[in-house]
């Protein structure tokens, strides 16, 4: 009888979208602007373009229409205010999760600032790239449909990445995990 | 890709190798590659590292945490949304119909826009709208008056990101535009939404749209509209109906112990702020989350009966009977040995507060309560099995205890394998006579290794002859697979319980270990026969999912619920007395019969047993039993009102209300919000840890929320 059935009904689906893929994007924004401030203004843009979809017209590529709606605001920033900054490998403040001992946390803090740096060696689209496949679990084809490369294109860029970051990290197999 | 013609093939160089490790492949440029892989050693290992590196970058990647939207963002999107939500209803037909109105109305409100006081004025003088169709608009959802919409986007979106405002006009142009066309369309919308029915081809569109936003059951399998964004996976429930007693006498379903239902709504009205999706509110659960104060079995059964009858506080023709099943307690000291393998998602899902630190905490909890005789093993795993923490015995706490500090999340999920390992190690430290349980540890994202559902239903399955039974426990949101998870705890013989906070840890793990872990009786089936002289129809009110055959009943080999130890568990049965109108639902079944009251009564019923309502019959197996044993009572009707209910009765009442409110059911008869906090103050009782107390709160929290 109120106001907020619309929040149980017809919103419920822009509200999920939001909570599903607000840290996500808000991530991506920030990782392409350089700038957390501005990223959450263009976050915020992309969800109120959202808001004007219908719902079947875009729910099978959700992801990707994001993804491509939010850089396309950000680059449209990044030209309009002439600063095309490079990504930069400022690190977002990360809660340890509590546990590990302090020689551990160090040890994992250490690693993941290892994978972190590898990361931002590399070229930069290889990076967005990465982010996109390993952070944001984009397949190549939803990828592609944001960057506008395609399909085989975005494969040779990851490949490459990989091997970068493999080459850098010399991954250890039995890490991953506790046993 | 390309190995040119002098070179040996490097696998190194090949991006297919890539794009097969991480699964990016079709089945025909997978089997191409597999040929590869099958006669070069080095590809095969290429392919392995590929999928290392991703892992560990995968799982660093998810670790980073992202800045969130403020407030102030989320009220921006907000109201985009109820503009967005108002402008899909009327936009394609206004679209059509009149493109040049439109425009002409987006230069008006771009003027009302710059000048946002007149935002209110001009709505004030619009031309009136009766107060009913605002009210009933209202009731479909329309979000805040226009005046506010209005107002929203000049205060709030951010001047730096310009192509909004520009869209934002478009929005109000839409708002408007509809306002022009309101009246006619709230006729529309409103017939839409009752009917379902597809009108003329033109609207189908609209309407399909409609039916499928408002109406989650047509969401098979995602009852949430909103599920296919949020990974949350819940099954849908359709509310169990009235049946006649002259053509369905027996009702017959498997008891349910499982309390998660209530903790997830918890979640979802506490952090969330909204009312969750339809398929999450399981009305056995929110029930059974509560203990209710039943009498203590006699003699040698497992548990008590406890049957009481009273007014319906939403149907006041009605009449609820209330079955109340209680196990016997089994005092902490006199318990059987425990053999407990934790079985912990670690992957990098579960890398959260709410989620792993808040399973460690937890079970630091129930690792204090257990004693020498006790074991636990922790098997981890995540992209990869393993066992974090032999079998130790209580005596040495400590070293689980450190041991569980060291767990950290990474990598992604292989349940299936960890299942294996872990009912291999309870296999291992069986003991004879003792309590051998499997505790799986998750938010269900058994996302790697190919586990589909059905499969590691079936697995489960199998490991359920071996002796050892499973509890499921689910940590934290966005990704639960609740479908999943309550079926492998069903299938196991187990128990599936939500955890969202170190309360709710300690309820679960420490106050109901007893329950959680002793099982008293299993395959409990209840059987419920009326007597079509006392009664015209009757409705179970949820274990929907629970429901068997009537000719199961007697069937041994099919599986049913646990009950654990001084685990109570409730149903409630809706009755229609004789002489009652039957609620419509009740109508197509009978489409081709003549209605009951014309058919003559039961004749043994009123003969033999003439004022009995029903018999209730119970069928259980001891633990270790193959054959079950059989339990019955009958039940006579005394009269009771409502008011004269206990207040055990009352609040369970008030809970299953409150689900059939959550739940949209066409049974809620007159429940509302305010009602059930009511009912539910009423029948707070002794309210022993604050838990009935704490439901009152969340019934007035949704009340603040939803308030249908």
């Amino acid at each position: 009888m109120s106001l907020m059935d619309t929040s149980s009904r017809d919103g419920l689906w822009l509200r999920s979208a939001v909570d599903h893929y607000e840290r996500g994007l808000t991530l991506y924004a920030s990782r392409l602007l350089g700038d957390p401030d501005r990223a959450l203004d263009v976050v915020q843009e992309t969800f109120c373009r959202l808001c004007r979809q219908r719902r079947q017209d875009i729910e099978d590529h959700m992801a990707q229409w994001l993804f491509a709606v939010c850089r396309n605001i950000a680059l449209d920033v990044m030209r309009k205010e002439s600063r095309m900054k490079p990504l930069t490998d400022t690190r977002i403040a990360s809660e340890e999760a509590a546990g590990p001992s302090p020689s551990q946390a160090m040890e994992q803090r250490d690693r993941e600032s290892q994978v972190l740096n590898a990361i931002a060696s590399l070229p930069t689209r290889q990076q967005e790239i990465v982010r996109m496949k390993f952070q944001h679990g984009l397949s190549y084809r939803q990828i592609s449909e944001v960057t506008k490369d395609s399909v085989s294109n975005v494969g040779y860029l990851l490949h490459h990445a990989l091997k970068s970051l493999r080459e850098q990290l010399n991954t250890d197999p039995a890490r991953p995990v506790r046993s | 890709m390309m190995e040119t013609n002098d070179m040996p093939y490097q696998p190194a160089e090949d991006p297919d190798l890539t794009a097969y490790a991480l699964g990016e492949l079709d089945a025909e440029q997978s089997k191409k590659v597999e040929a590869k892989l099958g006669d070069d050693a080095r590809a095969r290992e290429f392919v392995d590292q590929v999928r290392q590196t991703a892992s560990v970058v995968a799982s660093e990647l998810k670790n980073e945490q992202a800045p969130g939207l403020t407030s102030q963002h989320h009220r921006v999107i907000e109201s985009a949304m109820q503009r967005g939500d108002r402008t899909q209803r009327t936009l394609r037909r206004v679209r059509v119909i009149c493109l040049a109105l439109a425009a002409i109305i987006l230069l008006a409100v771009s003027v009302g826009l710059f000048l946002p006081g007149l935002g209110a004025a001009r709505y004030s003088a619009s031309p009136a709208v009766p107060d009913a169709s605002r009210f009933s608009y209202n009731s479909l959802g329309a979000p805040a008056p226009y005046g506010d919409a209005l107002h929203e986007p000049t205060e709030t979106v951010p001047s730096a990101v310009s192509p909004g405002n520009r869209n934002n006009l478009n929005s109000n142009a839409a708002t408007n535009a509809e306002r022009n066309s309101r009246l006619k369309d709230l006729g529309y919308v409103v017939e839409e939404h009752n009917n379902r029915v597809a009108g003329t081809p033109t609207d189908h569109v609209t309407m399909g749209d409609m039916t499928t936003l408002f109406d989650g059951e047509q969401l098979v399998g995602a009852p949430d509209p909103g599920a296919a964004f949020n990974t949350d996976t819940f099954d849908k429930i359709k509310d169990n109906s009235f049946k006649r007693a002259t053509d369905h006498p027996l009702s017959t379903f498997s008891i349910d112990v499982d309390t998660a239902s209530y903790a997830i709504i918890r979640r979802f009205l506490n952090r969330n702020h909204r009312a969750p999706p339809r398929g999450a509110v399981r009305i056995e659960e929110m029930i059974n989350y509560f203990r209710y104060d039943y009498t203590q079995p006699a003699g040698d059964d497992p548990f008590s009966v406890n049957v009481e009858i009273a007014g319906c506080p939403w149907a006041f023709k009605h009449r609820l009977v209330r079955i109340g099943l209680r196990g016997r307690r089994v005092e902490q000291d006199v318990r059987p040995s425990a053999n407990l393998v934790f079985l912990i998602d670690v992957s990098g899902s579960m890398r959260s507060p709410d989620k792993l630190d808040l399973l460690k905490r937890s079970m630091k909890l129930l690792v204090n309560e257990l004693d020498g005789d006790d074991r636990i093993a922790i098997v981890v795993y995540a992209s990869a099995t393993g066992l974090a923490i032999p079998s130790t015995s209580m005596d040495r706490k400590q070293t689980v205890l450190h041991a569980l500090d060291q767990l950290a999340a990474g990598g992604s999920t292989n349940g299936g394998a960890g299942i294996e390992l872990a009912y291999k190690v309870a296999a291992e430290h069986f003991i004879e006579g003792g309590i051998n349980r499997v505790i799986l540890a998750t938010d269900g994202d058994f996302n790697v290794g190919v586990t589909s559902q059905s499969k590691l239903v079936r697995m489960i399955e199998t490991k359920r002859r071996s002796g050892v039974f499973l509890s499921v426990l689910g940590f934290g949101q966005g990704n639960l697979k609740d479908s999943t998870m309550e079926k492998l705890a069903d299938k196991g013989n187990g128990n599936y319980a939500y955890i969202d906070s170190l309360d709710e840890g300690r309820k679960v793990l420490v106050e109901q270990m007893g329950g959680t872990l002793i099982t008293i009786a299993k395959d409990v089936k209840i059987q419920v026969e009326f007597n079509p002289a006392n009664v015209a129809a009757y409705r179970l009110i949820g274990y929907e999912n629970r429901l068997l055959a009537k000719e199961d009943f007697n069937d041994d080999a099919k599986d049913a619920g646990e009950i654990g130890s001084g685990h109570t568990v409730t149903a409630l049965y809706e009755v229609v007395p004789p002489g009652i109108e039957v609620p419509v639902a009740a109508v197509d079944e009978l489409r081709y019969e003549r209605p009951a009251k014309e058919k003559k009564p039961h004749r043994k019923s009123e003969t033999a047993h003439g004022d009995e309502l029903m018999t209730i019959k119970l069928r259980y197996k001891q633990p270790d039993a193959e054959r079950s044993r059989l339990m019955r009572t009958h039940v006579s009707d005394p009269g009771t009102g409502y008011a004269q209910a206990t207040s055990d009765f009352k609040f369970s009442a008030a809970v299953a209300a409150f689900g059939m409110i959550l739940r949209d059911s066409p049974y809620r008869g007159t429940a509302t919000y305010g009602a059930v906090a009511e009912l539910a103050e009423e029948g707070i009782g002794e309210d022993k840890g604050g838990y009935r107390r704490q439901f009152v709160d969340l019934v007035l929290k949704a009340r603040s929320v939803d308030n249908r």
